[in-house]
């Protein structure tokens, strides 16, 4: 048996009988005939083999060309299929160009990765001004300040426990739709609520969203969330679908991720036919395991948040709060203690006091004019308190006595007091003004009763009188000064004339005013030495004085050498005298 | 189990009917403000097959065009079926509908098709003659309906349902 090529040139298997043709120019030789008779059947096998190689190459130098047209036909054969066989390569190529491209990984998904990310952070940054705007919202409110002592307590964040109390919500519906027909694979309400079309529902919110993405005209937005009055829609969308939750209230951030994340897990579980839902995700998107697994992630972040920052809080807190308390304590124990001054102050009633300011006072109440100034009272306060007082007359003791001494224009010599509203009138005086003060003395406001027992005595007598006393205080300044012991001082001599001089007036006046005089010589020593020793300087001074004022004719001077032992100022003697009344 | 669900739009000219259609066939849970708005209104009906298991059609009844913009396009996503719907005493409205089948078929290739000529109730009125609905028919369904009698209403549902069901 024997092949034969086609007009074209392509060999062909079929067998044929192979017939040597003619040629005069170089005939076959029997070698040849006698090849083809013998090996006739491997020739032709080799030129079919020949022709399937030739084949085989051809088709693989043009697979480039054909390989695209192959897979769209093959994607409308079977989709499933080229999608399984493409799978495990098609995932191994995109690692390796991760390992060795990339860059250009990068850059296709730059325009990806960027939206994502600005989404990812809006919603945390929305998050965040949710918490923010809830806890300053009810900051310094009662129910804000339960909160407070509610999260220090409990080491829970104050954000989660307003959140928690005041974000009262509800979901009706769960929808599962599929993104591209906008039919319900799934549809959770909560119970009680009236039916309704859900696949209707699923239909508009899907050609609501596309409506809203074409009039916006912004490349790969979603319409995510909308709300009327106290409803709120949020949808999360899926590459194959896209979660609606249809919500009552003010929900917690935590739902809306627990809803992504339970829409990445119904795409995982997805059935064969992309569309499937099983019992268990079935059950999952049920509205009340979803508010039950929102508050759980609520609690479990509560508890896992660091309560350092709420305890830095709280301590400041309490600090000011202990810091108010004690200036406030300090302000009260200021105010009591101006209160008290005030009331004690005499001829001065407080009727009442007032803060102005943080430290600043008014203090109202009645004030008499013989009184003391009220600053007196005051101190170092007196710059930090306002008086408002209005005048009366006031029967305190002290202040009638300071009156009637006023009103009774009383001399030095006359002595006042008054003990419950009894006037006692003492001492003596010219006759002219005992009549006038014996008149007067009863119409002293405050008065209740008078004791009069001025004496009364001469012009002449009284003004010996005022100027005994007169010398009684300035005699005493005289020093006679020493150098050690009873060695006189250089100007002792001079101070010693003039003590001279004024005991001689003393005893002239006394005999006019007709009092006696008993004098007093004492001694003084300055710091050093032994008490012993001082003590007997003190009384050697003291005689040398009256020794030497007996010299000039004044007698019968008492020594008082332990006289006045506190006075170490100055090495001296000095001379002083007491009056007595003379027997008649 | 719920009923199998299928999303089917309806295309048409302005004032076909298209929407009293879906009035005779649903009674619609939307107010028709959203065609004007939207675009498009959305209504379901569940259908009856006897001997099948009873099937859901979601009814997209998109705003009356002579043309298929984007946003129609996208309302077509997803789509099993289609209801072409012409107004018997328009011929152009006829040809409308064959162009917004040519267009929609650019995006669902294997969607079902079904034409309805509608306001049967004006049948001495049509402008449409019986021999190209002969013709057309060796392609298409063609239902003859009246949304003003309700007649061959139904049967245009049941049809698609029929078709999308097997």
């Amino acid at each position: 048996m024997q092949h034969a090529e086609s007009g074209n040139g392509d060999r062909l298997d079929a067998p044929v009988i192979r017939v040597a043709a003619p040629d005069a120019a170089a005939p076959a030789s029997d070698l040849d005939r006698l090849k083809d008779i013998l090996l006739g059947d491997e020739l032709g096998a080799l030129d079919a083999l020949d022709a399937r190689v030739e084949k085989v190459e051809r088709e693989q130098s043009e697979l480039p060309a054909r390989l695209p047209g192959a897979i769209e036909s093959a994607e409308q054969d079977g989709a499933e299929r080229m999608a399984h066989a493409l799978a495990k390569p098609v995932a191994h190529a995109l690692g390796t160009a991760v390992r060795e491209n990339r860059q250009v990984i990068v850059d296709v998904l730059f325009p990806v990765i960027g939206p994502a990310i600005r989404k990812a952070i809006a919603e945390a940054l929305r998050n965040l001004v949710t918490d923010v705007n809830g806890a300053i919202e009810s900051s310094f409110t009662p129910r804000g300040l339960r909160w407070r002592f509610e999260a220090w307590r409990s080491g829970v964040p104050y954000a989660q426990i307003a959140i928690k109390d005041t974000l009262n919500y509800g979901i009706d519906h769960v929808f599962l739709i599929e993104r591209g027909s906008g039919l319900v694979l799934d549809r959770e309400s909560a119970p009680h609520l009236p039916d309704l079309d859900s696949d209707a529902i699923a239909g508009m919110l899907t050609a609501i969203g596309e409506f809203v993405r074409d009039s916006v005209g912004s490349g790969g937005g979603t319409l995510d969330s909308a709300r009327v009055g106290e409803h709120l829609l949020w949808v999360v969308h899926g590459p194959r679908a896209n979660l609606a939750c249809f919500l009552h209230g003010v929900p917690p951030p935590r739902l809306h991720a627990l809803l992504e994340q339970r829409l990445e897990a119904l795409h995982a579980g997805f059935g064969a036919d992309g569309r499937s839902v099983d019992d268990a995700s079935r059950e999952s998107l049920h509205p009340e395991v979803l508010m039950y697994e929102a508050r759980a992630a609520d609690r479990s972040a509560a508890l896992s948040a660091s309560p350092w920052p709420m305890r830095i809080v709280s301590l400041a807190a309490l600090a000011l709060l202990g810091w108010m308390i004690v200036r406030n304590e300090r302000a009260n124990a200021w105010v009591e203690s101006v209160r008290a001054r005030l009331a004690s102050h005499h001829g001065f009633v407080l009727t009442g006091i007032e803060r102005q300011g943080r430290d600043a006072l008014i203090a109202r109440g009645l004030f008499d004019p013989d009184a003391e100034p009220v600053a007196t009272a005051l101190g170092d306060d007196a710059p930090r308190v306002t008086l408002d007082t209005v005048g009366y007359v006031s029967t305190d003791d002290a202040i009638v006595a300071r009156r009637a001494r006023r009103l009774l224009a009383a001399p030095q010599s006359v002595t006042i007091a008054v003990d419950g509203g009894a006037l006692a009138l003492g001492g003596r005086a010219v006759a002219a003004w005992v009549d006038t003060a014996r008149e007067r003395a009863a119409w002293v406001p405050g008065v209740r009763r008078v004791d009069f027992s001025v004496a009364s005595e001469s012009d002449e007598a009284a003004r010996a009188r005022d100027e005994l006393d007169t010398l009684a205080g300035s005699l005493p300044e005289r020093r006679v000064a020493f150098v050690r012991e009873t060695e006189l001082a250089p100007d002792a001599a001079a101070v010693f004339e003039a003590i001279v001089g004024d005991a001689l007036r003393a005893q002239s006046l006394a005999a006019t005013a007709g009092v006696s005089i008993t004098w007093i010589a004492t001694g003084t020593n300055d710091d050093p030495g032994s008490d012993a020793t001082n003590a007997r300087v003190r009384a050697e001074r003291a005689r040398w004085l009256a020794d030497a004022l007996a010299a000039r004719g004044i007698a019968d001077v008492r020594t008082a050498a332990d006289d006045d032992a506190s006075d170490v100022s100055q090495r001296s003697a000095f001379l002083r005298f007491v009056l007595a009344e003379a027997q008649p | 189990m719920s009923a199998a669900a299928f999303k089917l739009c309806m295309l048409g000219d302005f004032g076909v009917g298209k929407t009293s259609l879906v009035s005779r066939f649903v009674h619609s849970t939307f107010s028709e403000k959203y065609l004007t708005t939207v675009g498009v209104k959305v209504d379901s009906k569940k259908v009856d097959l006897p001997g099948r298991a009873p099937c859901k059609l979601v009814l997209w009844d998109i705003a009356g065009r002579s043309h298929l913009d984007a946003l129609n396009m996208t309302y077509l996503r997803g789509a099993s079926a289609l209801l072409l719907v012409a107004d018997g005493t328009r011929e152009r409205s006829l040809h409308t509908a064959l162009n917004l089948l040519m267009q929609a078929r650019t995006l669902l290739p294997e969607v079902v098709a079904v034409l309805a000529i509608n306001k049967l109730d004006l049948v001495e009125q049509w402008e449409v003659a019986p021999a190209a609905l002969e013709e057309l028919r060796r392609t298409l369904s063609v239902h003859e309906t009246s949304a003003r009698s309700g007649e061959g209403v139904e049967a245009a549902f049941a049809d698609i349902a029929t078709r999308l069901a097997a």
